[in-house]
């Protein structure tokens, strides 16, 4: 059985709502059913087969061949199954995702992994704002899982989030890891200002030392034996964070948020 | 233009009519008597077997001012769950718990409503206020003007100038503000916070001004009687929530000394502290001094359960909630001299003690208050619900065994500690009409509404009669805003604006000598900022106002 795919006839001007296209929606529809599901495209709706070709049948297995940054919530609510997303996702991929995997070989927009459950995403460019965030007024983000993203990420990496893995093989932007309540970021390249704001607990592992505000206390320099169990937890992925010359134990530990309850740690590796 | 309504079943208490057939006329916006004998009927619709009662009339319910945006921008989550998308008639907006204003005024509409009055206008805000209330669509609004935990008044009373005089500034903040009657938040309450002071009970003194709750309450109300206005000072009172807080409300009715007072959300003000748990109902006591006071009225501010937001002047009993506010997050402000705000997200559950004794105290007010003219339909909106529940609370008063079947799913230790059971009273199409009517518009003083009488503005709502009462006062078949028809069906069908509705009592100009020197010295504003035009509401070519009159001066 060939994998499910959309491929796009043409890209429209308005933004396209893509949540209807998840595995365990389509596991029991038709072809033509599939076809004739109607996605909200701008103030419009448009059918699935005026904007793509439709080829395959496997459900468990959908492809979006020539996507473009314009296709929000793809993968909203997964509940098992692969996705693979030839080109950009545009804003809100994988929200509230609860299992299953996807991979986006293009860029990704804001809000990627948004209260993400848990699953797995990859992104192999950069991602926007708000990776794994909290949507404006909750209170948690993502709650579990690994997002693994191969290039840069936005601001605000991890905002709210509670609990799950985001490894950034690139950079991250300001305000890295805010109001984290807990979970792990790792970031191999450089952070932005304010690494750490506002977090209550949880892990950021940088390999590259911060620009720290004055609310993180320096505790000296540790070797800490969970780290490597946490790298070889990494090994199965496709991924610089598998390659055994990037692991280290020895860190300094900062901790903070000072302004919060401070029980959160940056962990600078030395 | 002229429209007969033909046949319909008509609840109109002001009239002594209930539930007779009858024939109504309406010629331009307004009631007639009879169809003037050379005018053809333009339209005609058939009302056999319809309930018709006059549109409804909310006389609490927080619509306008800050506290309605700070809400808005507090809980984005509150607004996302439920979306509205524009109609080629309509404005796209939001609902739930503070929905945007276009929404509230199609709701509202939608429910049979035609008046909204908003409880809280900071004379400060006040412009705000109505700017927003000119956004709500089709209802009739106006605005109860906050005094009490003014730095002016309170000055006032710490010099003891005369009653005179009081009433000079009131009657000036009430012009300058547009409002319909005077509010009381918390009497000093909100002042006495901003000195450290947590609590302040009926006798205890602000400890700046030296001046206690008890004494702003009888000298406004005193202000409100001797410059005539018709809505009683409408009165937030002290400790709301707090356990025990039924001695504070039944020495509020007995210390006013027989003025008129009009206690709101009396539901939060009637518990005692019996009992397990320490939380009581004092819904009996608090309904037999109603019933034995003819000056006082109240408004529930029925507890329903859900998700909703708290949103109040009484930043001192908000300060005090927070720790029970969910979703875990809240603000607290200080508004310069004038008060203070808080607004606390609440979800009230069935299963939680205390939420479900609330609920239940409120049903027993409402079950207990004999005279229907004394006691008014309203959830506080937001603060015990979210307006939209109405049809909801009106099937739990008018449905016994509704009643009874939610009240078994309610905590098991609530249910004990109430007579709710016991209570056979169903209400009437009659006293509905009149809690959400006719009641309304007489306490508020709204000389040409909430009754049908010939002359009135044809403001009218008719229902389906339907067993499931709350299925009934949901969708009402037709709602008339002055004369014209704006839904049908449920669904607002034609948009038109409302008028606001003002008092406008005299005052001894030299007031405004005081007041300068006053505004000049403390606060951001300037007096002639302070003060509102008729323009500034008429302008856009929507809004209107109405004046009021007032009673004779005592």
């Amino acid at each position: 059985m060939s994998a499910l795919t959309f491929t796009m006839k043409r890209r429209p001007d308005q933004r396209v709502d893509m949540s209807p296209l998840v595995c365990q929606k389509l596991q029991a529809m038709e072809p033509d059913q599939i076809a004739a599901i109607e996605l909200q495209n701008g103030n419009s709706k448009i059918r699935v087969d005026q904007l793509f070709d439709i080829s395959g049948s496997d459900s468990q297995n959908i492809v979006i061949e020539g996507s473009f940054d314009k296709l929000d919530f793809i993968g909203k609510e997964l509940d098992g199954g692969a996705m693979t997303v030839n080109g950009d996702a545009g804003a809100y991929l994988a929200i509230n995702m609860k299992a299953g995997t996807i991979k986006v070989k293009g860029r990704a927009g804001i809000y990627a992994g948004c209260e993400m459950k848990n699953g797995f995403l990859e992104i192999e460019g950069d991602a926007g704002d708000f990776v794994g965030g909290a949507l404006p007024g909750n209170k948690q983000g993502m709650k579990g899982g690994t997002v693994l993203i191969k290039g840069n990420a936005g601001a605000r990496v991890g905002d709210h989030m509670r609990r799950g893995q985001i490894l950034i093989e690139g950079d991250a932007g300001d305000y890295c890891g805010s109001r984290m309540l807990a979970g792990t970021i790792a970031v191999m390249g450089d952070t932005g200002r304010y690494p750490g704001y506002a977090m209550r607990r949880g892990t950021l592992l940088l390999w590259r030392r911060p620009r720290l505000s004055a609310t993180f206390n320096d505790c000296g320099s540790h070797t800490l034996a969970f780290l490597p169990l946490l790298f070889a937890s990494f090994k199965t992925l496709n991924s610089r964070f598998a390659d055994s010359s990037v692991c280290f134990s020895r860190v300094q530990r900062f901790g903070g948020d000072m302004a919060e309850s401070g029980s959160g740690e940056v962990l600078v590796r030395i | 233009m002229l429209i007969k309504l033909t046949g319909g079943t008509v609840y109109d208490p002001t009239n002594g009519i209930d539930g007779q057939k009858q024939d109504i006329y309406i010629q331009d916006g307004r009631i007639v008597a009879a169809a003037p004998a050379d005018l053809p009927i333009d339209r005609e619709y058939d009302l056999n077997g319809k309930v018709v009662m006059s549109g409804a009339i909310d006389l609490h319910t927080h619509i306008g001012g800050g506290k309605g945006n700070i809400s808005r921008t507090l809980l984005p989550e509150d607004h996302r769950m439920d979306p509205v998308a524009r109609t080629a008639i309509t404005r796209s907006g939001n609902g739930h718990a503070m929905p945007s204003t276009y929404v509230t005024g199609y709701r509202y509409a939608e429910m049979g409503y035609t008046a909204a009055f908003e409880p809280a206008v900071l004379p400060v805000n006040a412009r705000q206020a109505h700017m927003e209330m000119a956004d709500i669509p089709i209802l009739d609004k106006g605005g109860y003007v906050m005094l009490g935990s003014d730095d002016f008044l309170l000055r006032m009373l710490t010099a003891k100038k005369d009653q005179n005089a009081i009433n000079d500034y009131v009657a000036w903040t009430l012009q300058a503000a547009k409002g319909i009657g005077i509010k009381v938040v918390n009497a000093g309450g909100i002042n006495a916070f901003k000195f450290n002071q947590r609590k302040l009970d009926l006798d205890e003194k602000n400890s700046h001004y030296d001046v206690t709750p008890r004494q702003i309450l009888q000298t406004l109300s005193r202000a409100v009687k001797e410059l005539g206005l018709t809505h009683p000072l409408h009165v937030h009172g002290c400790n709301l929530g707090v356990p025990g807080n039924i001695e504070t409300t039944l020495n509020t009715i007995q210390g006013i000394e027989g003025l008129p007072l009009h206690l709101t959300h009396i539901q939060f003000h009637s518990y005692g502290k019996e009992g397990d748990y320490k939380f009581s109902s004092g819904a009996a006591q608090i309904a037999e001094a109603i019933n034995r006071n003819k000056n006082i009225t109240a408004d529930v501010g029925q507890v329903l359960f859900g998700q909703t937001v708290t949103a109040s002047g009484d930043s001192m009993r908000q300060h005090y909630n927070h720790r029970f506010a969910s979703p875990n997050k809240w603000v607290c402000m200080d508004i310069e001299c004038d008060a203070g705000c808080g607004i606390v997200p609440f979800k009230y559950r069935d299963q939680n003690f205390v939420n479900a004794l609330q609920w239940a105290i409120g049903l027993e007010i409402f079950l207990l208050v004999e005279d229907p003219w004394r006691i008014f339909l309203t959830t506080d909106h937001p603060n015990g619900a979210p307006f939209m529940s109405y049809p909801h609370l009106i099937r739990l008063l008018m449905d016994k065994s509704f009643r009874n079947d939610m009240l078994a799913t309610i905590h098991p230790d609530a249910q004990k500690m109430t007579t709710l059971a016991s209570i056979d009273r169903e209400y009437s199409f009659r006293e509905i009409a009149i809690l959400t009517r006719a009641g309304a518009a007489r306490i508020i003083g709204l000389k040409d509404r909430g009754a049908l009488s010939p002359g009135n503005w044809a403001d009218i709502t008719v229902y389906t009669e339907n067993a499931d009462r709350q299925a009934m006062f949901s969708k009402p078949d037709y709602v008339f805003k002055d004369g014209e028809l704006v839904v049908k069906d449920g669904e607002v069908v034609h948009v038109k604006w409302g008028t606001t509705h003002v008092v406008r009592p005299d005052f001894d100009k030299s007031i405004e000598q005081d007041l300068q020197k006053y505004f000049d010295r403390f606060l951001t504003m300037k007096l002639g900022n302070f003060k509102i035009s008729d323009d500034e509401i008429t302008e856009d070519g929507r809004g209107s106002i109405t004046v009021h009159p007032l009673k004779e001066r005592a």
